[in-house]
């Protein structure tokens, strides 16, 4: 059932325009990485003010939420870019451990960011123990590095 | 120069640390995936940096703070960048030497660094005049803008450089052999 649409989704008309030539798929690869590095640069941007390791002379509370804005243009360019590179390659994918445990790590990274982290960062700092916000900081640094990670390993196994 | 450089190319081909790099599946791997992921620190913090230029993120914090505070971990993450980069050179010296891709990247990268340069000067003098303004003077935020064309630029030519679209003895309008500097089979 899940490998049909798989087989489906390369097979659609997407699927076809990513195979046919190669230059698209690298194109599209090439705005992937440039997405990576600007979800990964305010991930860690966030996460290095919550450590107080940069920018501590900057509110904490200024730091995650202009970032977060620049982070969710991070996500959408990766979602928008990730979708037809799939398609290309869909039924690789689905038999690659390295899909699977990036599509699982991301689950994980969007649901905390959106329903953990920031929620909890809009909340009265003066209501946070030090160590939550250090917490938060190494668990998204964590998820996100598992994603980028296994993301690249994709392209190692196929 | 083509000779040159090709002739340097073969040499570190078969050095024995060239070939252990290139015959290492997890090695080699490993070394492309710490390059790419350190893109996050590097590009990341000056993505975060020209934003600010351009008066689209942290607008309400001095520009020149941001800069200063988001050097050191920028200037980490290119130090890696460069460490892995030379390393993933080493893997595959005569290949990439005759790339195209590779030869773009090269120049895009010392351009962006000319700018990087030129713009860190012209950071300290401006810090008194314009730091807490939101928005930038427009040559500021030129530079910011040129930044990250060129760093776009040096992530899809280093992107390409793993495809053989353009490989020397391949089927190639002449320009582009003598722009990798295509030698005569060796």
């Amino acid at each position: 059932m899940l490998f049909a649409f798989f087989e489906w989704l390369e097979q659609s008309a997407l699927g076809v325009f990513v195979k046919d030539q190669a230059a698209t798929f690298a194109i599209i690869e090439a705005v992937h990485l440039m997405g990576l590095a600007l979800l990964g640069g305010t991930v860690i941007v966030q996460d290095l003010r919550l450590l107080n390791v940069a920018m501590r002379d900057v509110p904490a509370n200024v730091v995650t939420e202009q970032a977060h804005r620049w982070f969710k243009v991070g996500l959408w360019i990766l979602l928008i870019t990730g979708v037809p590179m799939l398609a290309g390659v869909a039924t690789k994918c689905y038999h690659n451990p390295f899909y699977w445990t990036k599509m699982i790590a991301l689950a994980v990274g969007i649901l905390f960011v959106f329903t953990l982290k920031q929620p909890l960062l809009r909340e009265d700092p003066a209501t946070l123990k030090p160590v939550t916000l250090k917490l938060l900081a190494l668990a998204s640094l964590s998820i996100w590095t598992l994603v980028a990670a296994s993301g690249r390993w994709i392209g190692f196994s196929g | 120069m083509n000779s040159a450089l090709l002739q340097f190319a073969n040499w570190l081909a078969e050095q024995p640390v060239s070939i252990d790099l290139h015959e290492s599946f997890y090695l080699y791997n490993w070394i492309e995936t710490t390059h790419v992921m350190t893109l996050m620190v590097s590009l990341g913090m000056l993505a975060v940096i020209d934003l600010r230029l351009l008066g689209v993120c942290l607008a309400n914090v001095p520009a020149s703070r941001i800069a200063q505070r988001l050097d050191k971990p920028m200037l980490i993450g290119f130090s890696v960048m460069l460490i892995t980069g030379v390393l993933l050179f080493t893997a595959i010296p005569v290949r990439t030497t005759q790339s195209l891709w590779f030869r773009i990247k090269m120049i895009l990268l010392v351009a962006a660094c000319i700018n990087a340069w030129l713009f860190r000067r012209k950071m300290v003098e401006a810090a008194q005049t314009w730091d807490l303004e939101p928005k930038p003077p427009r040559r500021m935020r030129v530079a910011g803008a040129v930044s990250l064309a060129l760093w776009s630029g040096v992530i899809i030519t280093g992107r390409f450089i793993a495809y053989d679209w353009f490989d020397c003895g391949g089927n190639n309008p002449a320009f582009v052999d003598w722009a990798a500097g295509c030698l005569a089979a060796q």
